[in-house]
C-alpha cells in the first residue's frame, strides 16, 4: 500500500451511471491522473483514493466504481453502504444515458443514505460536436432535483478535479456540524446514529498509519 | 504511468496515458492503437500474446516445461482426444491428473473444447453458429457489446486493435450468444470468458465453449439478477470459515461482503486476476473438474492474504482490507505455488453443493424465492459428458492436414498409409520413422526395438510418427498466442512425409534382427523400413506399478529412433533435469489432494 498522508476524514464517494459513460476514467483521472481509451470493463468493484485539502482539513476521498450495466444493479447494495457522496454520470453524446438518470436516482435513494450528496455529471465534454444533451437542460434538471451539476471531460482532464472537489466540500459542510474530534480519523456517515437502517451507524476506524 | 500513489495497486494491465488534452482519433488504424495506448515498438510481447508485461507474465511467474516433456504430453493428449469417450468414462482420474499438470499449449484449445463438451455441442448443432452469426442481433445488446469490444484484454495483441480480427470474433461470439439465449442476453463478464476462449480456438468453437461455461459450469452467473454469483459468494464465505478462520472473522468484522471482492474473480474465472500462466493452469483444471476449482483458488488467495495475524494487523479497516485483496502478492499467484495449494485444498464438489443447499435456504428466508432458477451445476467434464448423449462421430477429431507416407520399396515392409480420418484402434509405435525435426540433443535412431526389451514399460498412448505428430498439431485453430486466423475451414492438405535427409545424422537401420516375436496387429501401420515393427498394444491398460504420469523420461534412451517420444516413461533415476517438478503431484496414479470421483 502506498504512503498514507495523515487525514482527518474519509469520505466514501460512489460513481454510478450507465455502462460506458466514463466512470472508470473519471476515477483514474482524479486519483491517478490517468486516462485510457481501452480501460477494461468494470466487473465487480473498483476503487481508489486521493487525499485533498478542504478548508485546511485533509480529506481522504475513497472513490468507488462499479459496473454500470443494468444487470449489475442487483449486487450494488453493499456498494452503496456508507457512501456520503455520489457522482451520477451520463455521457453527453448519448442521450439514453441521460434519460436513465432518473432510474439511477431512484436506485441511489433506495440503497444509500438519504442525505447523500449527489452531483450530476455530464462526461465527455470534449466531444461537444456530437453532443445530444444540452447543458442547460441537464442543469435545470439537476437543480430541480437538488443535485449539484458539472460537465467534465476525463479525457482532457476538464473539470474532473472541480467536480470531485465540489462534492467533497459539500459533504464536508454537511459533516462539519457533527461532532468530530480533531485529529481522530473516522469514516463518516451523514445519517444520525439512529438512522433508518442499522447500516448507517457512524464508524470509527483507527488507522494503521496514524 | 504505473504510479502507485496511495492506491497500493499497480495498474499493470491498464497502461494509461497522461494526456494533455489532445484529441485522439477514435477510428485509428490497425497499428496505431498501441501507440495511443502508450506503447512503443519496443514493448515486448510475451509468449501468451500480452504486450509490455501486462497480465503479470514474468520469468518467475511461469513454470517452463522442457520441450521433450511437452512432446511427451502432447502424444498422450492426442491419444486421449482420439478416444475421448473411453478416457472420460473409464479413466477420468488420469484425465484429471493430466489437466492438473497443465495441458500442452498446442492442444489446449482442442482439449478445452473436448473437456467442456463444446465439441459435442458443435457437432450436434452444425450450422447453428453460422446461422446465429448471420443474424442481426438485438440492438440493445449490440450496443453494449460494441462498447465492450475494446475493453477486454486491451493489452493482448489479439484484442488491441479496434476492428481487428480479435475484436470482430469477440463481437460475433457474444452476439451469437444473445441470439442463442435471447432471455439471457449479454452480461459484461461473458466478454473476458469469450476472449480467453478465442485466444485458443476459432469463433465457432469459442461460442460453444462459452455456452458450456455459461450453462453447465457456472449456470446463472451471467443471468439477470446475478443471484447465482451472490449465492456463490455466500458459499465462498462459509467455506472460508473452515479453511481460514482468521480470514473469515476479519471479513465478518469489517462487514466485507463477498460480493465486494469475489465478483470479478468468479465471474471471469480469475482471468483478470492472475498471471497468465496461472490463468491457463486454473482453466485446465476448471474445465476438467468444475467450479470447485474456482472456489479453491479463491480460498487459497484469501487464506494467503488474510490468514495470519501479521497480515491482518496491516488491515485495520474495510478499505485497507479490500485494497489488500486487490493487490494480491505475486508469490501467491505464481503458477507453481498456487496450483500446488489448489490441489492440496480439501474442498470437493460435494462440499460446494452441500453449502449451496445451506445458503439457498438462508437466501430464501431473506430474499424470498429465487427469481431465476438456474439449472443444476455440472462439476466438470465427466459430469457433462455423462449427461449429454453423444455419438462417436461427435467426438471425432477433424484435422485438416492429413499425412500420407511415401511408399518405399522394402521387401518385408507393409506399406501403408496413415489416414487420420480412418479409425485407428491400435496405433503402433513407429520407431523407424525418421524424425525430420530432430533436436540436436536427440539420440540417434537405433533400429533395435525397445518394446521387447522393456518389460516394465507400459504404453498407453499412441505414438504417431513425429511428422504426423507435427501435422496433428497444426490446425487451423488459433495458437495460444492468439494469432487470428480466418474462420473459414482451410482446404484439406496432404503433406508427404519428408524423406530422411542425409544431413540429419541418422544411422540407416541395419538388417532386421527381430528379438522376440510380437504379434502383428491387423491394422494399418505407418510405413516403416523395418519390417518387423510391430504394434504395441494400445488399449488403455492399467499401469503396472509404473509411474506413467510422471514427466520423467527414460535416461539414457534405449532403442528408439531419433524422436524424443518414448513409448515408455519410467522415471529417471534421481533427479532429472528434464523433468519438471510439479509441486504437489506425487509420482503416482492418484491425483493429489482430490477425491476419488469428480465429486
Amino acid at each position: 500500500m502506498g504512503t498514507d498522508l495523515a487525514y482527518n476524514f474519509v469520505f466514501k464517494v460512489v460513481l454510478i451511471g450507465e455502462s460506458g459513460v466514463g466512470k472508470s476514467n473519471l476515477l483514474s483521472r482524479f486519483t491517478k491522473n490517468e486516462f485510457n481509451h481501452d480501460s477494461r470493463t468494470t466487473i465487480g468493484v473498483e476503487f481508489s483514493t486521493r487525499s485533498i485539502q478542504v478548508d485546511n482539513i485533509t480529506i481522504k476521498a475513497q472513490i468507488w466504481d462499479t459496473a454500470g450495466l443494468e444487470r449489475y444493479r442487483a449486487i450494488t447494495s453493499a456498494y452503496y453502504r456508507g457512501a456520503v457522496g455520489a457522482l451520477l454520470v451520463y455521457d453527453i453524446t448519448k442521450h439514453l444515458t441521460y434519460e436513465n438518470v432518473e432510474r439511477w436516482l431512484k436506485e441511489l435513494y433506495d440503497h444509500a443514505d438519504p442525505h447523500i450528496v449527489v452531483m450530476l455529471v455530464g462526461n465527455k465534454s470534449d466531444l461537444g460536436n456530437v453532443r445530444t444533451v444540452p447543458t442547460e437542460e441537464a442543469k435545470d434538471f439537476a437543480e430541480a432535483k437538488g443535485l449539484l451539476f458539472m460537465e467534465t471531460s476525463a479525457l482532457e482532464s476538464t473539470n474532473v478535479e472541480s467536480a470531485f472537489l465540489e462534492v467533497l466540500t459539500e459533504i464536508h459542510k454537511k459533516v462539519a456540524s457533527k461532532e468530530v474530534t480533531r485529529g481522530s480519523i473516522s469514516a463518516v456517515t451523514l445519517g444520525q446514529t439512529l438512522g433508518p437502517t442499522s447500516e448507517f451507524k457512524e464508524e470509527r476506524q483507527s488507522c494503521c498509519k496514524s | 504511468m504505473m504510479a502507485q500513489l496511495e492506491n497500493g495497486r499497480l495498474s499493470d494491465d491498464t497502461m494509461s496515458v497522461r494526456t494533455l488534452g489532445s484529441q485522439f482519433d477514435e477510428e485509428s488504424s490497425f497499428g496505431s492503437d498501441s501507440e495511443i495506448n502508450g506503447f512503443t515498438s519496443s514493448r515486448q510481447i510475451d509468449k501468451y500474446g500480452f504486450i509490455g508485461g501486462a497480465q503479470k507474465y514474468s520469468e518467475e511467474s511461469a513454470q517452463d516445461v522442457p520441450l521433450e516433456v511437452l512432446r511427451h504430453r502432447e502424444v498422450k493428449w492426442l491419444d486421449m482426444l482420439n478416444h475421448w469417450d473411453r478416457w472420460v468414462s473409464k479413466r477420468f482420474k488420469k484425465v484429471r491428473l493430466r489437466c492438473q499438470k497443465g495441458i500442452p499449449p498446442s492442444l489446449r484449445g482442442r482439449a478445452w473444447l473436448y473437456l467442456s463438451g463444446g465439441k459435442v455441442k458443435r457437432e450436434q448443432n452444425s450450422g447453428k453458429f453460422k446461422e446465429l452469426d448471420s443474424m442481426e442481433g438485438d440492438a440493445k445488446w449490440i450496443d453494449v457489446i460494441e462498447r465492450d469490444l475494446h475493453r477486454q484484454f486491451p493489452f493482448h495483441e489479439m484484442f488491441v486493435s479496434r476492428g481487428g480480427h480479435g475484436q470482430q470474433d469477440l463481437f460475433r461470439v457474444l452476439k451469437a450468444y444473445t441470439l442463442y439465449r435471447p432471455d439471457e442476453g449479454y452480461c459484461q463478464a461473458q466478454a473476458p470468458i469469450a476472449a480467453v476462449l478465442l485466444m485458443h480456438m476459432p469463433a465457432e468453437d469459442a461460442f460453444w465453449g462459452l455456452v458450456q461455461i455459461c450453462e453447465k459450469y457456472l449456470p446463472g452467473y451471467y443471468s439477470a439478477g446475478l443471484e447465482a454469483i451472490q449465492l456463490d459468494g455466500q458459499i465462498l464465505n462459509a467455506l472460508l470459515k473452515r479453511v481460514s478462520p482468521p480470514a473469515y472473522r476479519h471479513l465478518e468484522k469489517h462487514k466485507i461482503e463477498p460480493i465486494l471482492y469475489m465478483t470479478e474473480w468468479f465471474m471471469c474465472a480469475f482471468s483478470r486476476t492472475l498471471p497468465w500462466a496461472s490463468v491457463l493452469r486454473v482453466w485446465d483444471m476448471f474445465l476438467c473438474d468444475g467450479v470447485k476449482i474456482i472456489f479453491r483458488v479463491g480460498l487459497v488467495l484469501l487464506k494467503c492474504m488474510l490468514g495470519t495475524r501479521e497480515k491482518l494487523k496491516a488491515c485495520p479497516g474495510q478499505y485497507e482490507t479490500m485494497e489488500l485483496l486487490r493487490a494480491l502478492e505475486p508469490q501467491y499467484m505464481q503458477e507453481g505455488f498456487l496450483i500446488h495449494q489448489v490441489l492440496e485444498l480439501p474442498i470437493s464438489a460435494r462440499d460446494v453443493e452441500r453449502e449451496h443447499r445451506v445458503q439457498l435456504k438462508r437466501w430464501r428466508k431473506t430474499h424470498g424465492e429465487l427469481s431465476y432458477k438456474s439449472p443444476p451445476r455440472m462439476h466438470g467434464a465427466q459430469a457433462i459428458m455423462s449427461a449429454e448423449p453423444h455419438s462417436r462421430q461427435d467426438l471425432r477429431q477433424n484435422p485438416t492436414i492429413i499425412v500420407e507416407y511415401p511408399q518405399l520399396s522394402d521387401t518385408k515392409s507393409e506399406s501403408t498409409r496413415i489416414k487420420k480420418r480412418s479409425t485407428i484402434r491400435k496405433a503402433p509405435i513407429p520407431l523407424e520413422v525418421p524424425n525430420p525435426y530432430a533436436l540436436p540433443t536427440d539420440p540417434k535412431p537405433d533400429p533395435l526395438k525397445n518394446q521387447a526389451q522393456d518389460t516394465s514399460s507400459n504404453n498407453q498412448s499412441s505414438h504417431p510418427p513425429p511428422s504426423l505428430q507435427q501435422s496433428l498439431l497444426t490446425t487451423p485453430e488459433k495458437t495460444p498466442a492468439g494469432k487470428a486466423e480466418p474462420s473459414s475451414d482451410p482446404p484439406t492438405a496432404v503433406i508427404p512425409t519428408p524423406d530422411p535427409s542425409p544431413n540429419l545424422s541418422r544411422i540407416p537401420p541395419p538388417p532386421q534382427t527381430s528379438p522376440t516375436p510380437i504379434p502383428t496387429y491387423p491394422t494399418k501401420l505407418p510405413h516403416s523400413s523395418n519390417p518387423a515393427i510391430t504394434a504395441e498394444p494400445l488399449p488403455i491398460t492399467k499401469n503396472s506399478g509404473n509411474t506413467n504420469n510422471s514427466a520423467h523420461l527414460k535416461d539414457p534412451p534405449p532403442t528408439t529412433d531419433s524422436t524424443p517420444l518414448l513409448p515408455d516413461d519410467t522415471p529417471v533415476n534421481g533427479n532429472s533435469a528434464a523433468a519438471p517438478r510439479v509441486p504437489g503431484l506425487r509420482n503416482s496414479c492418484e491425483s493429489v489432494g482430490s477425491e476419488d470421483t469428480y465429486l
